[in-house]
């Protein structure tokens, strides 16, 4: 899981009216923001802020071969289980791929589609938008060199004439143990040999 | 030993001398601290001889109750306390050490007013635990050589504590790669194949020198580059086929070599 967001530009929220959207008073109910991003994302994850948004859609365009697809991935998901109330009003909200309808792979554009049906408020939005993309392949395959060789080898070793590998291993892990117990008892304590009070001056060696 | 008469029975004018009974007369002398104390150094130490431990134990309380005694008795009192815990054990070991320190800051006190053991005494006593721990002098020496003090030098607990235990394990170590190449030597009589012993060394090196990370992952790490099968395999590489007849190492160029790498790993006392 990458902890960083991926950089995209928000575009302010363009609202859908029938009529003229000048002319007509009436509040929309119908918001829809555009996120581009800088390149091409496979999506682990959106997060948001909501502020008094009910139902949530989510579109991506995605870059294929040639062409770019418009996909929904998520329909009319539900952030206020009623759009009159104030539950789930302000929340913060994560989506994972795993909920979403189609794997949202190699993404160019993110397109929120937010309705709120309600006329009680007189404005809604999401807001603290961030993207994260999936996790590098080599970080989750970064096994350490030593864990691989750990599988015992296939053929029996010829072990004739040699000393006996578990007498000497187990001899050779007490040594090490001891080790490093001195190592882990070591203190950063000193004597002060090369100290005149406390300072490092080599003209001046006192015996103290 | 008496019967127990309960305080305040009645007494003949005979026995007024004894005006308290014998319960008060210990508490009195300090009698029971005495030896629960004593017993319970017994019962840390384990020794293959209580009865000698405890007179040793006595001879010792009493020795430093006349506060007297030369340098030479404060360093000998001192090498007995260390000697009753082994390392292992760790917070008697500790509170071993702790005693002997304060017996020997104790024994320069009239000389000087600075804390600390002078620093003549700490290197003596090092030298003793190595040799009561089976060092000889010349294995020894290159340990010593980088932790001891300078005579007039003032030595701090946490060094002092330190150096002992460093001294301990390293006898500790010493023993256990006498029995290591005992392992590695086909028979008793006969040195070990050198190309064995440089294999055997290699392997341990190479787990010493684990890089830094977190404990859990050094140790796993170190562990598992020395696992038999690990060890095995370093060893069929080094000597394969039945060659009898190469050149070998003798005990004492394994010791040292063994030794350096230990020694390599110590902090240099400034």
């Amino acid at each position: 899981m990458s902890a960083e967001a991926v950089s995209c530009t928000i575009k302010s929220p363009v609202a859908l009216q029938i009529g003229d959207a000048v002319s007509d008073s009436s509040r929309p109910g119908v918001y829809i923001t555009d996120i581009t991003l800088a390149e091409p994302v496979n999506i682990q994850e959106i997060s948001f802020k909501n502020y008094y948004t009910a139902y949530l859609t989510v579109r991506l365009q995605r870059r294929e071969e040639s062409s770019a697809k418009w996909v929904t991935c998520l329909r009319n998901y539900c952030l206020m289980a009623n759009p009159h109330a104030e539950a789930g009003s302000h929340d913060y909200f994560s989506i994972y791929r795993q909920q979403m309808l189609t794997e949202p792979d190699n993404v160019t554009t993110v397109r929120l589609i937010l309705r709120q049906p309600s006329s009680e408020w007189l404005n809604f939005s999401i807001e603290e938008i961030n993207i994260y993309s999936c996790a590098k392949e080599d970080s989750e395959g970064d096994v350490p060199a030593w864990l691989s060789t750990l599988t015992p080898v296939e053929e029996p070793l010829d072990l004739n004439g040699l000393p006996d590998p578990e007498t000497v291993s187990s001899s050779i892990q007490q040594m090490w143990a001891l080790t490093e117990i001195m190592q882990a008892s070591q203190t950063a304590a000193s004597i002060g040999r090369f100290d005149v009070e406390g300072s490092y001056d080599i003209k001046l060696l006192s015996y103290t | 030993m008496a019967e127990k008469r309960r305080a305040g029975a009645v007494m003949s004018d005979s026995a007024s001398a004894k005006c308290e009974s014998d319960r008060e007369f210990l508490s009195q002398a300090g009698v029971s601290a005495l030896l629960r104390g004593a017993l319970l150094k017994l019962v840390e130490s384990r020794p293959e001889d209580p009865v000698g431990f405890l007179a040793e134990h006595f001879a010792h309380l009493s020795s430093e109750a006349e506060d007297g005694g030369s340098e030479h008795q404060a360093v000998s009192r001192a090498l007995w306390h260390l000697s009753l815990a082994h390392h292992s054990q760790r917070s008697a070991f500790n509170s071993n050490i702790r005693v002997a320190y304060e017996l020997l800051t104790q024994c320069g006190r009239r000389q000087r007013g600075v804390g600390g053991v002078r620093g003549r005494l700490y290197t003596e006593t090092l030298q003793c635990l190595c040799s009561e721990g089976g060092l000889s002098g010349t294995t020894a020496s290159p340990l010593l050589r980088r932790i001891q003090c300078h005579d007039f030098e003032s030595v701090p607990f946490e060094l002092f504590r330190q150096g002992v235990l460093t001294c301990s394990v390293f006898a500790d170590y010493i023993r256990k790669s006498q029995c290591l190449y005992a392992a590695v030597a086909s028979a008793p009589d006969r040195p070990a194949e050198r190309t064995l012993c440089q294999a055997v060394l290699a392997t341990l090196r190479e787990a010493l020198e684990t890089a830094d990370g977190a404990d859990v992952a050094r140790y796993l790490e170190a562990s598992a580059k020395i696992s038999p099968a690990k060890v095995a395999l370093a060893m069929a590489e080094a000597h394969p086929g039945k060659q009898q007849d190469g050149p070998t190492m003798d005990a004492q160029e394994f010791e040292d070599a063994a030794a350096a790498l230990f020694i390599a790993r110590v902090r240099m006392v400034t």
